[in-house]
């Protein structure tokens, strides 16, 4: 491992680390455009200058490796007036429309030309011009004035998704980057250029004009989008509410971590959270159908669910649990119907659409948690029916009761018309969930959930990792976390031990079901950990 | 000089192609003189030849779009049957040069950048083309013109079938 002096420091490095990393180790900050830690090096910025040794000019830190007893010096006069020239002809022809341009506040121009510009601007040319507002597919939008070419969206579309569709086309102060003519930027990665261009050349067609980030508050996730469980940034506005429509949910953003999705996510999972603020949303716990619904406070909701569960027979009651669910709601479900004797649980439904997946990150299984459902056990017990069975007793009238979370049994691979027919033929069907759907109407109890960026819980991925997400926003009306509905639920039917905050509920679930012995949220920290799925 | 049908190599054309593309440890080495060809034989490189060569080197089509508007040699539209480029960069400048463009504009009844009507010519203004000795100059296809007066041009341009 080399060992090399940067600013007076010693440090070590594992060979073939690049001069920036070696800083970054020091918690010294070389500034970069075109350097990504994902991508190939283009050397195409020339920013990150640093002196090596005695060598007369500065050289890129990014294209230069550490070497045994190599002499690194960041704050040189000289380094510090190539940054400055550097930044001046990054300026050259940039049009300066901050005020309308929706990167503001978060643009590596305004950051390094405070940082490192700072010079009386000498340019009196007409500037170039190029196109601006360039839609460039569904989810990007170019504006070519504002564009550095350091070429990180040009390396994303050749290195990571691998179709190639940007370019830089023309030469000198004309180049610009786009699109071969009538083609388009669509492929399920393509946001993430937003996230990587460095400036307000690429912006969000869903999120710009939405909110200023600096009104933008953010909390840790994890996608819900597919059993992948990317890393997530959820970033939200209470600050300006009349902004955006109201939606408190601004945008989701990558979160890095190398284990899982390194700096990526789709862009079916970026803008998968659109129920969060949407007028589909279940806020009070509800009884009767149609005209006969009756908005109802939980202390009336509870007994009444309670008293449904104790009046039937296990045999009579059905629980369609969903993979949608946290760990911790599941695991209070679990006990509750342990405690009740109902065998007739199950988690899985097969969707109308196989899902779509891929080598990159995209998973076919659109649910976040079935291999937590899988291991804390909601398939059905011993002599009870699967989902598909407790249908067809509904229809029979053999089975009186249903409690089915989260699911659109209609969007399911299953006849709407048989559906249909079973939930009719009930006595009582309870939906519990954040959001309305094809079957809720047909409920004559809806219990409202919070949604995940409304509650603290954790999920477990295809690979058996368990990671946590954190609350961002309340949620709204009277709907609570699932685990929360469930032991108020259990309290009311002397579950015992019911847990006060989803920490508990993950303790017991961590004490009680083996494969997630010695797991804890302080263990689990912000990047999640193994389940022991051996 | 230009095979105006779909743009579509022939057995022997591909032969070169692949020829050109061993020569490199990177085929991508090759899209110049392969674009060259394709100029050469379509008389300027349309997009749907750009595609075409983009699947010869397994490339997307945005990587041969960047090459051929990158240089300024490569024609992106029909060009004429003749190209007049002149040049109009520092000494031919001070030589004249704006009276020689004003002096072809006139009797060609295009301007800088267009081809004539009947599609004899093609004229373009280019930068230094390493001639200063002549004065100002033009070139004319592969061959330099230089020390130009009106009427040197006139006979040049009667040579342009
Ligand atoms: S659009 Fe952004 S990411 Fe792409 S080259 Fe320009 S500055 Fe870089
Ligand atoms: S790959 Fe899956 S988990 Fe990752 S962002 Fe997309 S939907 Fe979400
Ligand atoms: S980061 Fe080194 S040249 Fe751009």
């Amino acid at each position: 491992m080399p060992k090399l002096t940067i600013d007076g420091r010693e440090v070590e490095v594992p060979a073939g680390t690049n001069l920036i990393e070696a800083a970054r180790r020091l918690g010294i900050e070389v500034p970069y455009y075109c350097y990504h830690p994902g991508l190939s090096i283009a050397g195409q910025c020339r920013l990150c200058m640093v002196d090596v040794g005695n060598s007369p000019r500065p050289q890129i830190a990014c294209n230069t490796l550490a070497a045994d007893g190599m002499v690194v010096r960041t704050e040189t006069p000289k380094v510090l007036e190539t940054r400055q020239s550097v930044m001046e002809f990054h300026l050259i022809n940039h049009p300066l429309d901050c005020p309308v341009c929706d990167q503001a506040g978060e643009c590596w121009l305004q950051i390094y030309y405070m940082k490192h510009g700072l010079y009386e601007p000498r340019m009196v040319d007409e500037k170039v011009h190029k196109p601006k507002a360039v839609p460039l597919g569904p989810h990007v939008i170019l504006d070519a004035e504002r564009c550095i070419l350091c070429s990180r969206c040009v390396r994303f579309c050749d290195e990571i998704t691998g179709t190639g569709e940007l370019g830089i086309f023309q030469r000198g102060d004309h180049s610009e980057i786009g699109l071969f003519p009538g083609k388009e930027l669509a492929n399920p990665y393509s946001a993430n250029v937003v996230d990587i261009c460095p400036v307000g050349a690429l912006t969000d067609r869903d999120f710009r004009f939405a909110v200023r980030v600096w009104y933008l508050e953010t909390a840790k996730s994890v996608c819900p989008g597919c059993s992948r469980g990317c890393n997530i940034e959820v970033h939200y506005n209470l600050r300006r509410p009349h902004h955006n429509q109201g939606h408190r949910v601004a945008r989701l953003k990558p979160r890095e971590n190398p284990e899982v999705n390194q700096w990526w996510i789709c862009d079916a999972g970026r803008y998968g959270g659109k129920f969060v603020d949407d007028a589909s949303r279940l806020l009070f716990p509800t009884r009767g159908r149609e005209n006969a619904a009756r908005e109802v406070g939980w202390d009336e909701m509870v007994p009444l669910v309670a008293a449904r569960l104790r009046d039937y027979r296990p045999d009579e009651i059905g629980v369609l649990a969903s993979p949608r669910m946290a760990n911790e709601d599941l695991f209070v479900l679990k006990r509750l119907v342990e405690h009740l004797g109902i065998a007739n649980v199950d988690f899985r439904v097969p969707p109308g659409r196989p899902g779509d997946e891929d080598r990159i990150l995209i998973k076919a299984d659109k649910n976040p948690n079935t291999r937590g459902a899988e291991l804390i056990g909601l398939a059905p017990r011993a002599g009870g029916l699967d989902a598909r069975g407790m249908l067809r007793a509904a229809r029979e009238r053999r089975l009186k009761g249903l409690w089915v979370f989260h699911h659109d049994l209609l969007a399911s691979a299953w006849p709407g018309s048989e559906i249909r027919e079973a939930l009719r033929a009930l006595d009582w069907f309870i939906f519990q969930g954040s959001n309305a759907n094809g079957i809720s109407p047909d409920a004559d109890v809806l219990l409202p959930s919070a949604t995940w960026v409304e509650r603290e819980g954790t999920f477990t991925n295809f690979e058996g990792r368990v990671q946590r997400f954190w609350k961002a926003v309340e949620p709204p009306g009277a709907s609570l976390s699932d685990w929360e509905i469930l032991a108020r639920i259990g309290d009311a039917l002397g579950l015992g031990a019911v847990p006060g905050r989803a920490e508990d509920s993950f303790k017991s679930l961590a004490a009680g079901v083996p494969a997630f012995a010695g797991l804890s949220y302080r263990e689990l920290g912000d990047f999640g950990k193994e389940a022991a799925t051996a | 000089m230009s095979r105006p049908a779909a743009v579509q190599f022939t057995a022997g054309e591909l032969a070169l192609v692949r020829r050109l593309q061993a020569l490199y440890p990177d085929k991508r080495a090759a899209l110049l003189p392969v674009l060259q060809l394709v100029q050469d034989t379509f008389g300027y490189i349309s997009l749907e030849a750009e595609e075409y060569v983009a699947g010869l080197f397994d490339l997307p089509p945005a990587h041969v779009h960047e090459v051929v508007t990158f240089y300024t040699l490569f024609f992106q539209e029909p060009k004429g049957r003749h190209v007049v480029s002149v040049c109009h960069n520092l000494t031919c400048h001070l030589e004249g040069a704006p009276t020689v463009l004003a002096h072809l504009r006139m009797r060609l009844g295009v301007d800088v950048g267009a081809t004539t009507a009947d599609g004899r010519v093609t004229l373009l203004a280019v930068e230094c083309l390493c001639a200063c000795e002549m004065a100002p100059m033009l070139q004319v296809d592969d061959r330099y013109e230089g020390n130009l007066t009106p009427a040197k041009i006139d006979r040049i341009l009667e040579g342009l079938e």
